[in-house]
């Protein structure tokens, strides 16, 4: 069967700074992702991975190169196109949770659905569902300081799926959390992936994290250096060859948050 | 590096913190002085004299209180927002001695400087208010302004004071926190409880209800408990007030967001939940804005009243340019004469009338005009309608055998008695009861002689007159001179030669325009006075509001970021944060306002004119005021939220 393309990334530059003093982060990507993926992007710290992540997800602009979306080119979208696109088609998940501390965890989760396009009813089915696979249900009245970090992640990723997005794209997601959350979250997230056929795209540095996706992309100075794919190995044979491939790159697997 | 060169670095880096206290700070500088300047400007001196002193100085200290408090309250936020940093501070080595002595020099930089611009700014402003102060009290000479040592001196002195304050302040703000306390206390604010359902029910209708109460009490308030029901009225109105910032606001909002089963939408986000957060802290502020601000409207409307109503309530209470005479006095006559002869040798044309008086004993004998307020027995003047309007004084006329009764002195008592009741006159011999048909407004002879006057057809008058005055009785009729001035351009000019022609002969005197001029005088201060400080009041709640708002949009910084990057545009997000602002400075402002209106209301008694206009003019400045203020936080708000993601 013939996989749709998700996302694809031709030759993608990103360069900050002024003239004179310009520091180019991405150095030309190349990276085609397929409808129902687990990718995983490793790399040294400062390889440029948030930023890769960020000019995908059409939170940043690139300085040069093209990126679709479905048959969507986001690289020549408008700021107002780039938002009801992020909001319709995009998930998100971040390091820091990033939820309104104002808000329940059910009111963060339904954010995205907010502007009301979508009808209160099915919102609400939409919320259950995901609040279940996640296991947060009870939680729906508490607010994030009340509940812990792990709990704030699955809020985060309920949150990252309330709108059934076409890709969700989640940087460090486990890198506040304690070992356990996180192989939790993982294993959700690859339930989530495996059983409802989410296309997702993680940027990390952990090997372990990584080892959960279906392919790992490694980054270096910000080119694509190379990348694994598990196919059919067990998640432990996987985890050991990205170690082999980390290694290699000189990376820093005890790198500090 | 010495302390001066980290006191330069931290306030060239700090520029986007201190601008906000510096125009506080600058504003205040500014406003004082000019005030100070005034008090101290000959001219005003000289037009004002005492009594105008005495306003002046202890609006002076009114206005003082107003500055004191609003620097410490801005240097407080200012002292929030920069927490962070006076933490970085104590966390790379320096003693809280080093951190408290860079503060108060920093301080003591900014102040000096705000003094210096708000000084030179007060002296081009002063001019201005200058002018707009004499003409209000209705000078219309050469005005020269003075530059005033003494203001400039007392300007300092009260700076230094408001300096060594806020330096006190941040002594303690340093001293009192521990470092993990101000790293955290600009993340502060509390997180909304489950309000415990029956007692907040209960004090959220229990705000309303006492409102209402206050509210309702306000138009009762005329009977013997008078003074009781104005501190009653006070006090449910601002405990209402307060338990409706502090509950009443957030239960509403707590039971709409329950309703909503947490489908708030973007627009509840931003506004009802951010809301909730920080009704808490809030409450106070809000309280005391709210209530001030009542006051403030109040006042303002009042004095513009009485200011903008002098000419008609003066003429109200002296119908006639001038007025001789008494009662059995012939001396009086030739005094008018006197004084007219002195009239056409200025050439100013006049109208002269004399109008014949009786004067009788009157009594209040119905039940309902007999009120605890005004004894029973009055002195009634009673005067032929007919001399009057040949005095040139456009007046009803009663019907036949009826009377209208007239005295500016109590008509504020007697306005709302119904009418027709009867009145006795007596005399030893003799009694009639006359039908009063209508309380009117003012007088109808000028003080002083005025007293309870009863105005009836030439044909009654005639018969009252045969009925009381016999040959013991002619004491009892008097007769009054009216002399009116044609060209009112000469008023002004008779008005002179009145006063000189009285004080040569150790005469009292009352005319219409002396009394106009005085008035216009007096009342033209109280409105400046009170337009100053409800101006400079308005202000400085709508920047405390302001710096609050700022202050809360620099800790939602991060929640902007993340609702950017989950792709709602910059304008979805403004359509709740205008929301949020509609409300924050919405809920004060209306409140204020039905507040003062049934201030207002309950103080109409005091005003003889209508007094909708002024007060409306009024809420429209401090509608407007707020509105700037509204928009300002709005724009700010528009820059963060640009800037966030
Ligand atoms: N907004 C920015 N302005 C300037 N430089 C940036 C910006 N964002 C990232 N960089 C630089 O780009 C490089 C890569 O950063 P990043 O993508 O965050 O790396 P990673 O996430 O892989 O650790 C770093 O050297 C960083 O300094
Ligand atoms: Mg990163």
């Amino acid at each position: 069967m013939e996989q749709n393309t998700v996302l694809h990334a031709q030759n993608v530059r990103k360069s900050f700074g002024a003239r004179g003093n310009v520091q180019e982060v991405l150095r030309g990507i190349d990276l085609r992702v397929l409808e129902g993926e687990f990718v995983g992007i490793m790399g040294p710290s400062g390889a440029g991975k948030t930023t890769l992540l960020n000019v995908l997800a059409t939170i940043d602009r690139t300085t040069e190169g093209s990126i679709l979306i479905g048959d969507a080119d986001i690289s020549k979208m408008k700021d107002r196109e780039l938002s009801a696109f992020r909001r319709d088609k995009l998930g998100f998940i971040f390091q820091d949770y990033n939820l309104l501390d104002t808000l329940t965890v059910k009111e963060n989760i339904l954010l995205p659905v907010s502007l009301g396009k979508m009808h209160k009813r099915v919102a609400e089915d939409h919320f259950k569902s995901i609040a279940d696979i996640l296991g947060i249900k009870e939680l729906a009245n508490k607010y994030p300081h009340e509940i812990s970090g792990g709990q704030k992640q699955r809020t985060s990723a309920a949150r990252a799926l309330i709108n059934k997005p076409s890709l969700v794209f989640a940087d460090e997601p486990t890198g506040a959390l304690d070992s356990k959350s996180a192989s939790s979250l993982l294993g959700t997230l690859e339930d989530v992936n495996k059983q409802r056929g989410v296309t997702i795209m993680m940027v990390t540095h952990d090997p372990v994290a990584s080892s959960y996706c279906s392919r790992v992309v490694f980054l270096k100075d910000g080119k694509i250096y190379s990348e694994l794919y598990r196919g059919d190995k067990t998640r432990q044979a996987f985890f050991q060859e990205i170690l082999k491939v980390q290694g290699v790159l000189g990376g820093d697997s005890v790198d500090t948050l | 590096m010495t302390l001066f060169d980290l006191v330069i670095r931290s306030m060239r880096k700090n520029i986007k913190h201190y601008y906000l206290y510096f125009f506080a700070l600058i504003f205040s500088v500014v406003l004082y002085f000019v005030f100070a300047t005034l008090q101290h400007d000959p001219a005003v001196v000289k037009q004002s004299g005492g009594t105008m002193g005495t306003a002046f100085k202890v609006a002076g200290i009114l206005l003082l209180f107003i500055a004191g408090t609003f620097v410490v309250y801005a240097n407080a936020i200012f002292l929030k927002r920069r927490s962070r940093e006076i933490g970085l501070y104590q966390l790379i080595g320096l003693t809280k001695g080093a951190v408290a002595r860079l503060l108060i020099l920093e301080n003591t930089l900014l102040s000096a400087g705000a003094m210096a611009i708000g000084i030179g700014a007060g002296m081009i402003v002063s001019r201005l208010f200058l002018l707009l102060l004499m003409k209000l009290v209705g000078f219309d000479g050469f005005i020269e302004l003075t530059f005033s040592k003494t203001a400039v001196l007392q300007t300092i002195l009260v700076f230094i004071a408001i300096i060594l304050l806020t330096s006190l302040q941040m002594l303690v703000a340093v001293r009192r926190t521990t470092l993990l306390g101000l790293f955290n206390a600009e993340k502060q604010g509390e997180h909304p409880k489950k309000p415990k359902a029956v007692r907040s029910a209960f004090l959220a209708i229990l705000g309303i209800g006492l409102i209402a109460f206050g509210y309702w009490l306000s138009g009762r308030m005329m009977n013997a408990l008078l003074f009781i029901n104005m501190l009653v009225v006070l006090a449910t109105t601002i405990t209402g007030t307060y338990l409706l910032f502090r509950v009443t606001i957030s239960w509403l909002f707590y039971q709409v967001r329950k309703r909503k089963q947490g489908h708030l939408g973007l627009n509840g986000s931003l506004s009802i939940a951010t809301l909730m957060h920080r009704m808490k802290g809030n409450a106070n502020s809000l309280t005391i804005i709210t209530v001030l601000s009542a006051m403030t409207l109040a006042m303002l409307a009042g004095s513009y009243s009485l200011y903008y109503s002098t000419g008609k309530e003066t003429r109200s209470i002296y119908p006639h340019d001038f007025m001789f005479g008494g009662y059995g006095d012939a001396q009086e006559e030739k005094e008018t004469k006197q004084f007219t002869d002195e009239l056409d040798r200025q050439g100013i044309s006049y109208l002269y009338t004399p109008i014949e008086v009786l004067n009788l004993d009157g009594r209040f004998f119905e039940e309902e005009t007999i009120t605890s307020w005004l004894s029973e027995m009055f002195s009634a003047n009673i005067v032929s309608e007919k001399q009057l309007q040949q005095a040139g004084i456009d007046i009803e006329i009663p019907d036949a055998r009826t009377a209208y009764f007239y005295d500016a002195s109590v008509y504020w008592l007697m306005k709302t008695t119904e009418v027709p009741f009867s009145v006795k006159l007596t005399n030893p011999k003799n009694e009639l009861d006359v039908s009063i048909t209508k309380v009117k407004e003012g007088n109808i002879l000028n003080p002083p002689f005025a007293g309870t006057q009863l105005v009836v057809d030439d044909a009654f008058y005639q018969e009252i007159k045969e009925q009381f005055i016999n040959q013991e009785e002619t004491h009892r009729v008097g007769t009054f001179f009216s002399v009116m001035i044609l060209n009112k351009d000469q008023q002004a000019e008779a008005s002179e030669i009145y006063h000189d022609f009285t004080k040569e002969n150790d005469r009292l005197n009352f005319d219409y325009y002396g009394q106009y001029e005085s008035t216009m005088q007096y009342t033209g201060l109280l409105i400046f006075i009170a337009g100053f400080l409800g101006l400079v009041f308005l202000i400085s709640t709508g920047s405390i509001l302001y710096f609050k708002q700022m202050t809360e949009a620099d800790q939602e910084k991060r929640s902007y970021a993340t609702l950017r990057q989950l792709g709602f545009t910059v304008q979805d997000i403004m359509r709740g944060i205008v929301r949020k602002q509609v409300f924050v400075f919405g809920v004060p402002l209306v409140i204020g306002l039905l507040h003062s209106i049934f201030a207002i209301k309950a103080a109409s008694f005091l005003f003889m004119s209508d007094i909708t206009l002024p007060a409306s003019i009024a809420m429209a400045i401090y509608v407007l005021i707020y509105l700037v203020f509204a928009l300002l936080t709005v724009g700010y708000y528009r820059k963060t939220v640009k800037a966030a993601l």
